[in-house]
């Protein structure tokens, strides 16, 4: 009778990859959560993206909460002014 | 819808599972591909999707009768009509109205009118890629590379596949046609290493390339009179590396996508600043349409093999043609008639009896890489300038300094030299990344991931240049 075949490394399925796909693009919303409330915002114009906006909105808060969106931004002007950039 | 945008993240997001999900079910898989594919090209204009569903059912027909033709000159026929309705395409969206000016100049300087008018027809987003995918299927089943596809599907996803429709790389059919035969693998890939590559090209784009265009390249060639002959100068190189980090981030980000979906794209560049040579830097410089260029017209119109002199007449038209590839401009085929010419020396130099004796000697290695480098980037100054005239100011300033002092930001040496880096790391270093990354897991991937991420969106500026090649 033939061994069963080993479960292939995490690596190699694609779920593990979403995973680690979802998880970077949601932990970068966090970190950065204007962007998305603002591309929802534009895109609302008849109201069929409340529902996720108000979800963005929440998140926003959330991460001006702990602090995670003003770090965010403070590093962002601190760089920009770091290389003479501020204007832009 | 750009690479570095949220639309695209999400899209992106949406399609990986949908792909994943279906991958089981290929025919399935392959029709929502294609969907989404076709959302794709439509976010930027959804007018021109009958052009790209013509464009592969053309293909489609035309290798089907190549494929059935008995006899050689029917084949030769049903190829010619083919690539000619192919390019017929191309050529009344990009280059009409080039031609009818040129026409109406030439009647004005010899005295009568022409009755033409320009046709002010709006250019297509992903034209001429998708010409150059439509002749590459037809021509591969000409040669009897490839057998003919029986399905309609294959072929109009093939033209269309969203991560290479908009600026490459060039993917043969003979490259992606067999990987639309069966389910694909996720452990064919290495998912550390495409994360790395995407990562990768968006640190280009978004930090490099975004950079260098809006704090000095784009004002430098906006006006160039109000700039030093230094800054003149540096504008030039930091040109260089702009459409470096821009070109080789968005086919860089098209590969990586596809490698996540489980399809496997060529490499588009190879480190061709450290070039040794004109022929050396088109081996690793935009390698697809190189390639394309070499297999479907350098070879085609003879090659080498008719002597010295055909092999002149054959790599300036390989050359020209394809400077007026990239745009309906006499500084495109300017600058390809600058690479025609080197081409044509390096190739004597590199068969010379001096070269056997003494080019692979350090210093005139040194010597070949400085003038391959520097030849580059004075051939860039035509491709990035949007006339002749604006050539001869800019040369003008560098002539008389047009004096002005130099303005040149800070920043500019830092990002140029950050360009280079990614010239001189080892090529298996990303590889090697990659490799630890999927040895580590999850965890590591998403924590590398997301750290590479924020840094790169802290650094971004807020402004933000168009992808370079999208124009073409």
């Amino acid at each position: 009778m033939a061994a069963p075949r080993a479960k292939p490394p995490s690596s190699t399925s694609p779920w593990a990859w979403l995973r680690v796909l979802y998880a970077v693009l949601g932990l970068t919303v966090f970190a950065f959560p204007g962007g998305m409330v603002d591309w929802l915002d534009e895109r609302n114009a008849s109201g069929w993206l409340s529902v996720p906006l108000a979800v963005a909105r929440g998140v926003d808060a959330a991460s001006a909460a702990v602090g995670v969106k003003g770090a965010g931004e403070w590093l962002r002007r601190w760089f920009a002014a770091t290389i003479g950039d501020a204007d832009t | 819808m750009l690479f570095p945008t949220i639309d695209f993240g999400l899209f992106f997001a949406f399609s990986f599972i949908l792909v994943w999900g279906l991958n089981p079910y290929n025919t399935v898989k392959k029709y929502v591909l294609l969907a989404l594919s076709l959302a794709f090209y439509a976010s930027w204009n959804w007018r021109f999707l009958l052009l790209l569903l013509a464009s592969g059912a053309i293909s489609y027909v035309v290798g089907l009768y190549v494929d059935a033709a008995a006899k050689r000159p029917f084949r030769r026929l049903a190829l010619g009509f083919g690539v000619a309705l192919d390019l017929g395409i191309l050529a009344y969206f990009k280059y009409l109205d080039f031609f009818i000016a040129q026409a109406l100049n030439l009647a004005h300087m010899l005295g009568f009118d022409l009755p033409l008018g320009f046709v002010n027809v709006t250019l297509p987003v992903a034209i001429s890629f998708l010409t150059f995918h439509a002749i590459s299927y037809v021509v591969d089943v000409y040669r009897g590379r490839i057998a003919a596809s029986r399905s309609p599907l294959d072929i109009v996803l093939y033209v269309s596949f969203f991560p290479h429709l908009v600026a490459g790389p060039i993917v043969r059919a003979h490259e992606f046609l067999p990987q639309l035969a069966s389910p694909r693998r996720a452990g064919d890939f290495s998912f550390g290493e495409n994360m790395l590559l995407i990562l990768g090209g968006l640190f280009k784009k978004m930090v490099i390339a975004n950079y260098l265009a809006v704090r000095f390249v784009d004002p430098v060639f906006t006006d160039p009179s109000q700039f030093s002959r230094f800054d003149l100068i540096m504008a030039v190189y930091a040109y260089a590396m702009q459409i470096y980090a821009d070109f080789s981030a968005y086919t860089d980000i098209a590969i990586g996508v596809a490698a996540l979906l489980g399809y496997r794209f060529p490499q588009n560049f190879n480190q061709p600043y450290r070039a040794l040579g004109i022929g050396d830097f088109w081996r690793r410089w935009h390698m697809t349409l190189s390639r394309w260029l070499r297999d479907y017209l350098y070879i085609p119109l003879g090659g080498n093999r008719h002597g010295a002199l055909a092999t002149t007449r054959n790599l300036m038209v390989t050359m020209l043609l394809g400077g007026l590839w990239h745009g309906a401009n006499w500084t495109f085929l300017i600058w390809g008639a600058m690479h025609g010419v080197a081409l044509v020396l390096d190739h004597a130099w590199r068969r010379s009896a001096a070269f056997a004796r003494w080019g692979e000697g350090p210093i005139v290695r040194v010597v070949d890489w400085a003038l391959t480098f520097n030849f580059v980037c004075l051939t860039w100054l035509f491709f990035r300038a949007p006339s002749l005239d604006a050539v001869g100011q800019f040369l003008g300033g560098v002539w008389t300094d047009n004096g002005a002092a130099s303005t040149m930001p800070a920043v500019v040496l830092p990002l140029i030299a950050c360009g280079a880096l990614t010239q001189i790391a080892p090529s298996r270093t990303r590889a090697a990344i990659g490799i630890v990354l999927d040895n580590r897991g999850a965890l590591a991937s998403a924590a590398f991931g997301f750290v590479l991420l924020y840094a790169i969106v802290v650094m971004a500026p807020s402004a933000a240049a168009p992808f370079i090649y999208f124009q073409f």
